[in-house]
């Protein structure tokens, strides 16, 4: 199963080449300090920001936090200098678009940020048409 | 007939010049405000220096294990009190040197005569490398500092000095900061198709001896322009809330 998954990832990979884990590759900052790679978090929620600006642009969704009530999450994303060679624009992650990611969460007591996600629509899809979605790196 | 033949001695003597300056011009060294002798690389384009052509920069890279300073107490105090969101990148002040050549972004070089031109992707910089001998004044004293430079043997060879003190001005990875007695010397050359630099830092406010990397560049991709990078104060800021300050 987990090997059929590897090999569909692969394909849909070579088929595209949009890259779709948004790994901050081009480093404005470590993302050491700021999220923990052992806290793994897992959102389905509804885009109500995206910002598209040096030097990382944050996608702000609406999902269940951990008593199950609906609040704001904050994913941070890569440089929209590099995203932008690979097809995204500011209107790529649009206000009531549903996403589902997992990523690294924040260390900060109380607070709700993540990075280094693996992002796709709610059904699975890539988020960008035509794009491909790759399977997150082991830490 | 006197007067034709005025005419003609002075249509002849007006080529016979135009050919002497096209000649001239041919044998005449190319001109720059060097010298006649120096041998001019060509170091201009744009260059490519993202992760797909260099280690991605961090707190080994580029100062590991093998050229990491030698700190003195003074660092080593800035080290103690430093942590990550105290670096002004968060407030959108650019890199500079060591840092900025090293950064994952496009570069542009640009050769005139009397100036090279190096203009960065990352935080829209642009250095200027004077060729003409000038020396700085007191008020020359600012974030990329004033560089002078001279070609030689292929190579361009590039002084800077004048840099103001910075927080987090020799890598803020680490939290070691730079003083205004910071000086970097570069070197650049080619090697066929590559941009090759080595760069060195002094700083003796804050560590022993110099230091040195060396890194690469690739031609950037077919039509690849520098693209706007107009740091915005918001998005700099939005991942600091996540950090664990210390002083909380």
């Amino acid at each position: 199963m987990k090997i059929r998954r590897i090999l569909t990832a692969m394909a849909a990979a070579a088929t595209a080449g949009l890259i779709m884990l948004v790994l901050p590759a081009f480093a404005h900052h470590a993302t050491g300090p700021f999220y923990d790679p052992e806290k793994v978090v897992d959102l389905q929620g509804t885009v109500t920001r995206f910002v598209f600006r040096n030097p990382h642009a944050f996608l702000f969704i609406d999902a269940p936090d951990a008593s199950g009530q609906n609040s704001e999450w904050q994913i941070e994303l890569g440089a929209p200098v590099g995203l932008r060679r690979i097809g995204w624009t500011p209107d790529t992650l649009p206000v009531g678009m549903e996403v589902k990611l997992t990523g690294r969460g924040s260390r900060a007591e109380g607070s709700q940020g993540v990075c280094c996600v693996r992002m796709t629509r709610a059904d699975g899809s890539p988020v960008l048409e035509g794009g491909a979605v790759r399977e997150r790196t082991q830490d | 007939m006197k007067e034709l033949i005025t005419i003609k001695t002075v249509r002849i003597l007006a080529v016979m010049a135009a050919c002497f300056a096209f000649v001239m011009g041919l044998l005449m060294p190319q001109l720059n405000a060097q010298g006649v002798d120096s041998h001019i690389p060509d170091l201009a384009g744009i260059w490519d220096g993202t992760p797909r052509v260099r280690p991605v920069n961090g707190e080994t890279v580029p100062w590991g294990e093998n050229n990491f300073p030698d700190l003195n107490a003074r660092a080593r105090a800035y080290q103690e009190v430093w942590e990550e969101i105290m670096a002004p990148k968060y407030d959108c002040q650019p890199a500079s040197s060591p840092a900025i050549q090293y950064d994952p972004y496009h570069m542009q070089l640009t050769q005139w005569p009397d100036r090279v031109l190096f203009r960065y992707e990352k935080d829209d910089q642009l250095r200027t490398v004077w060729l003409d001998g000038r020396e700085p004044t007191a008020t020359d004293f600012s974030l990329q500092g004033f560089s002078r430079g001279y070609y030689e043997d292929g190579s361009l060879y590039v002084t800077t000095t004048h840099f103001v003190f910075d927080i987090a001005g020799f890598d803020d990875y680490n939290g070691i900061p730079s003083s205004s007695q910071k000086v970097i010397t570069e070197r650049y050359w080619s090697e066929g198709e590559e941009l090759r630099l080595t760069l060195t830092v002094e700083d003796p406010m804050f560590f022993n001896g110099d230091v040195s990397y060396t890194t690469r560049w690739l031609p950037a991709g077919e039509g690849y322009r520098l693209a706007p990078y107009d740091c915005d104060p918001e998005a700099s800021r939005l991942s600091v809330q996540f950090f664990p300050s210390k002083y909380d």
